[in-house]
């Protein structure tokens, strides 16, 4: 967007400011950007925290104390790492499928929008299709279908972080922290690719509405062609609905995560997801409550910050509003 | 709103159960209704995979199965080896303990009516035996006279030392040998090998030798026909014509059921008396007969729903099963239920205590032990280990803790690259600390140091231990030094609850072998296949003693055993089991049993972890529920009061 109109630019800046007025959204930017950046950075450095995976069995079920902030689980292991670490995996699973549910959708629609016609018409009865499928059972069977391929892609990931030529060792620590996540590319890719109907169907009304306005009737009899219109003129201005609608698919794809890996479908042992360790602590929440308090404290914090935040980038982004 | 739309749904499933405990709570004690009812409610793990006792092998199956039928004796309500008479009410036995008469009760009925006789037992060990049924449990009535040549189809043997075969005996044969010849090379037969694949004279040779003589197409055998001597290498010892006689004999008995002629050891002596013949002195046949697969099953109800050998026919279902026990089936509902009530035509039916029993198959256990502490059951199946020190502060009297005659071990898939390497299974067995398993993971159970527990008289020889230099040696000699290169292995495990177990062998392989496996969890059902088609690397396993005697532990492991699933098999092992059995004097048997254990952890198709124990949560209510070495529960002594 390097030659961004005027009036547009203007909209950014009352929408932040708008943004900023909504104290319920800023507080759970801050929230959020602290529960992201400690997933991110504290399991990094070495040596700060405990192996999120390390068994040490006499040590289990220990409530919290200074030496486990969180406690330990029924095998021993710190549950202050192993939140972060699942917190991880939650949000890596959040934040790619629904970039690639977006990426799918936006494409999807605003071809079909612009295009209209008998091709709108396809490829909106496909959506139609897509959205009578059963979503759970079929990104079950997908999930399944494409599990082979995660080993190779293990591999791959590992010669190419650790050297084909590491030792075993070097490898496994390797291995620790791409396997949970490459392990899951299949229920991205099916979660990804039965997700982005919702933002087909948004974005094609909005490019529609937009493709009947005059500067793009002004774009278009100076001669430029079909794709630079969509791209720099239409989809620019829909950009609003996609950001909303993204910060709101997070916490759902977020919570479908939980609920596949609390079915069992999910992150392998021993890796933790938040699902994972909401599962496990849901079992033991009889004897040790913090099993269940912490990382439930973390996910339902990071599922309310990405809807409160939602809910005021749509308020902020609002294009009425924006013309008082 | 696409994800969170279709998410709502399954998030409420996931909480219902709960939020359901809490309401009936303030409604009112399930259990306690069920009191008044004189109906039982316990959790028993998992959806059985049937109801026909042939073709399941697993605890949750056995506690229906034993509700619903009931074999020649029954079992004890608390004391372990002694068995009250069942569907008999008398039994005769010679005194080497190999020929037992059965008097069956006059009284006996089905539980639509139609009387209980000696045919339906016949017709019952005829279909578990049946080669065509491929029963995986058939290997438990080996112990009758010719069962295994039936069960394994050895026509040739069977033909040859019944008389079938003019002027040729199976001592004329010595050495033959029918069976399926797994070296030769079927390149081009297809797998199995097929008739029709094979053009030529020597790949029509190849293909009779790797189905091996029993088992051949009649094409096959008019081929071998034309030529004998050419096509087939004989024993020395047979003349000619005897091998022509002995190809004929086939040829016409092709297709051919051969149990009349195979004379195995079950014979119905009129509608009421059934005699059995041992090929072994077994003097537990009365316990052994407790077991399900020595149960009758209704020969009128499975032929009208099949033939014979016909698998998973309806007969088994709702509304069609019908039993010989105490209680008959009720209502089967998939993944929620099964309800048994009273059988008026049980012969004993009037000292049956309860109206009906629930069978709640509640895989996880700590769903289940919510459900129990909630009121709503009578009997958990099993309490989680970290539960225990809980449940032993708030509800002592509801816990239970016994002894359990079983072994919780991981099994191999010997047929894997890798692990079909016996210094790779060893290996993986001597990493296991299982101290801290006994200590952490396991509730009450006992460290194992073999297979088999202590048994009365028995004890195996001490041979697991941890070691985990040597593991490390052995790996190395195997082709994977310091793990590089070992093969990536998944680890199959049942339920979600198997997991603690599953992570801590993970990161005990990891510490010391330096490798990395996965954990697979699977639903009971697919669990089982997997193992039973060689679908698997490893998977974590349990073992519970059918019978008070080592060779449950044993048997098992011999070649082609339906409970093998291992692809294991040891020739030696195989000859020592078999010098067991004609030993008279326990002393003497049980020595050469344990040659053979030492055999089998030589191999080590199995890395045994810990011996069981029963962990669970008993109502106060219940009556008649004592502690029993194989939780063999006989559920009409059952009773419920206030």
């Amino acid at each position: 967007m390097t030659d961004k109109p005027e009036q547009k630019s203007s909209l950014w800046k009352d929408a932040v400011l708008r943004l900023r007025k909504n104290h319920a959204a800023m507080v759970s930017l801050v929230l959020l950007a602290l529960i992201v950046s400690a997933c991110l950075v504290l399991p990094a450095i070495p040596g700060l925290l405990h192996d999120p995976n390390a068994l040490n069995l006499p040590n289990k079920n220990q409530p919290p104390s200074a030496a486990h902030w969180f406690g330990t689980d029924h095998l021993g292991r710190d549950i202050l790492a192993r939140v972060l670490g699942g917190g991880r995996i939650s949000i890596a699973v959040g934040f790619i499928t629904t970039l690639v549910a977006v990426t799918i959708g936006v494409m999807w629609g605003a071809v079909a929008g612009y295009t209209g016609g008998r091709t709108d018409a396809a490829m909106m009865r496909t959506v139609d299709v897509l959205y009578a499928l059963p979503f759970l059972i079929i990104v079950i069977l997908l999930g399944k279908t494409l599990e082979p391929i995660t080993g190779g892609l293990t591999d791959f990931f590992v010669n190419l972080f650790a050297g084909a030529d590491a030792d075993t060792r070097a490898r496994n620590d390797t291995r620790a922290w791409v396997e949970p996540i490459t392990t899951l590319v299949p229920l991205f890719v099916a979660i990804g690719a039965l997700s982005w109907l919702t933002v087909s169907r948004i974005v094609r009304a909005q490019v529609q509405s937009v493709a009947s306005q005059e500067f793009v009737e002004a774009a278009r009899s100076l001669g430029l062609g079909h794709l630079r219109i969509l791209f720099r003129h239409i989809l620019p201005n829909t950009v609003g609905p996609i950001i909303v609608y993204t910060t709101l698919t997070i916490p759902g794809i977020m919570l479908f995560e939980a609920t596949l890996s609390f079915l069992g479908l999910g992150v392998k042992p021993p890796y933790s997801s938040w699902g994972i360790l909401i599962d496990e602590g849901a079992n033991r929440m009889l004897s040790n409550f913090w099993l269940l308090f912490f990382p439930t404290l973390f996910f339902s914090t990071t599922l309310f910050s990405l809807n409160f935040l939602g809910d005021g980038l749509r308020d902020a982004l609002d294009p009425k509003s924006a013309k008082d | 709103m696409f994800a969170r739309v279709m998410i709502s749904p399954r998030l409420i499933t996931a909480v219902l159960p709960a939020v359901a405990a809490l309401v009936s709570c303030q409604r009112g004690n399930q259990a306690d209704t069920a009191i008044d009812e004189g109906i039982l409610i316990i959790g028993n793990a998992a959806e059985p995979r049937g109801l026909d006792h042939h073709l399941v092998t697993g605890v949750p199956e056995s506690r229906l199965i034993t509700s619903l039928f009931e074999g020649l004796a029954s079992d004890h309500p608390y004391l372990d080896d002694v068995s009250p008479p069942g569907a008999a009410k008398s039994w005769d036995v010679n005194e080497d303990k190999t020929d037992w008469t059965f008097h069956l009760r006059r009284d006996g009925r089905w539980s639509d009516g139609e009387p209980v006789t000696a045919h339906d037992f016949v017709f019952s060990y005829h279909r578990l035996l049946h080669p065509d049924l491929a029963a995986y449990y058939a290997d438990m009535l080996y112990f009758l006279v010719n069962a295994e040549d039936y069960n394994r189809n050895r026509r040739s043997k069977i033909l040859l030392s019944n008389d079938r075969v003019p002027g040729a005996t199976w001592e004329d044969f010595d050495g033959l040998d029918g069976s399926p010849d797994e070296s030769v090379d079927t390149d081009g037969l297809g797998s199995p090998p097929e008739w029709e694949r094979a053009g030529d004279e020597e790949a029509r040779a190849r293909f009779v030798r790797a189905r091996g003589l029993d088992h051949l197409p009649p094409e096959a055998l008019d081929w071998l026909l034309e030529s004998p001597d050419d096509r087939y290498s004989w024993p020395a010892s047979a003349a000619p014509e005897q091998i022509r006689a002995l190809l004929t004999a086939l040829r016409e008995h092709h297709g051919e059921d051969l149990f009349e002629i195979a004379n195995v050891g079950v014979t119905a002596e009129d509608d009421h008396t059934l005699r059995i013949r041992l090929r072994e002195s077994v003097p537990y046949l009365p316990s052994l007969s407790c077991h399900y697969t020595w149960f009758p099953v209704p020969r009128h109800v499975v032929l009208a729903h099949g033939e014979i050998t016909d698998r998973f026919t309806p007969w088994s279902r709702y509304p069609n099963l019908v039993g010989n026990g105490p209680f008959k089936l009720k209502e089967w509902r998939f993944h929620d239920v099964i309800e048994v009530e009273r059988n008026p035509h049980y012969w004993d039916a009037e000292n049956v205590r309860l109206n009906g029993i629930r069978f709640h198959p509640i895989e996880n256990p700590y769903t289940e032990t919510r459900a129990f502490l909630a009121g709503q059951m009578h009997a958990s199946y099993t309490l989680p280990p970290d539960l225990a020190e809980t449940i032993r502060e708030k509800h002592p009297e509801n816990l239970r803790q016994e002894p359990w005659v079983g072994t919780t071990f991981i099994r191999f898939n010997t047929t894997r690259e890798g692990l079909s390497d016996v210094r790779v299974r060893k290996a993986l067995a001597l990493a296991l600390e299982r101290e801290q398993f006994v200590e952490h993971i396991f509730e009450g159970h006992t460290t194992a140091v073999s297979m088999s527990p202590e048994m009365g008289e028995y004890s195996p020889e001490p041979v697991l231990e941890f070691d985990p230099e040597r593991a490390r040696e052995l790996l190395a000699e195997a082709g994977y030094p310091n793990g590089e290169g070992f093969p990536r292995y998944s680890l199959l495990i049942s339920r979600s609850s198997a997991r603690p177990q599953a992570e801590t062998a993970q990161a005990m392989w990891d510490k010391h072998l330096n490798i990395s496996i996965t954990i697979e969890n699977r639903d009971w059902g697919s669990y089982i296949a997997a193992q039973q088609n060689l679908e698997f690397d490893m998977a974590s396993a349990g073992w519970v003693g059918d019978y008070l005697d080592p060779t449950t532990f044993l048997n098992m492991w011999m070649e082609g055993g339906g409970n093998n699933n291992t692809g294991w098999h040891s020739p030696r092992f195989e000859e020592l089991l078999r010098e067991a059995a004609t030993k008279s004097d326990a002393a003497g048997r049980f020595a050469v049993l344990r040659r053979a254990e030492r055999e089998l952890m030589n191999g080590m198709p199995v890395a045994p972890i810990s011996h069981h124990s029963r962990n669970y949560l008993l109502h106060e209510a219940v009556g008649g529920w004592y502690p029993k070495l194989l939780d063999n529960r006989p559920w009409k002594h059952v009773s419920l009061e206030r």
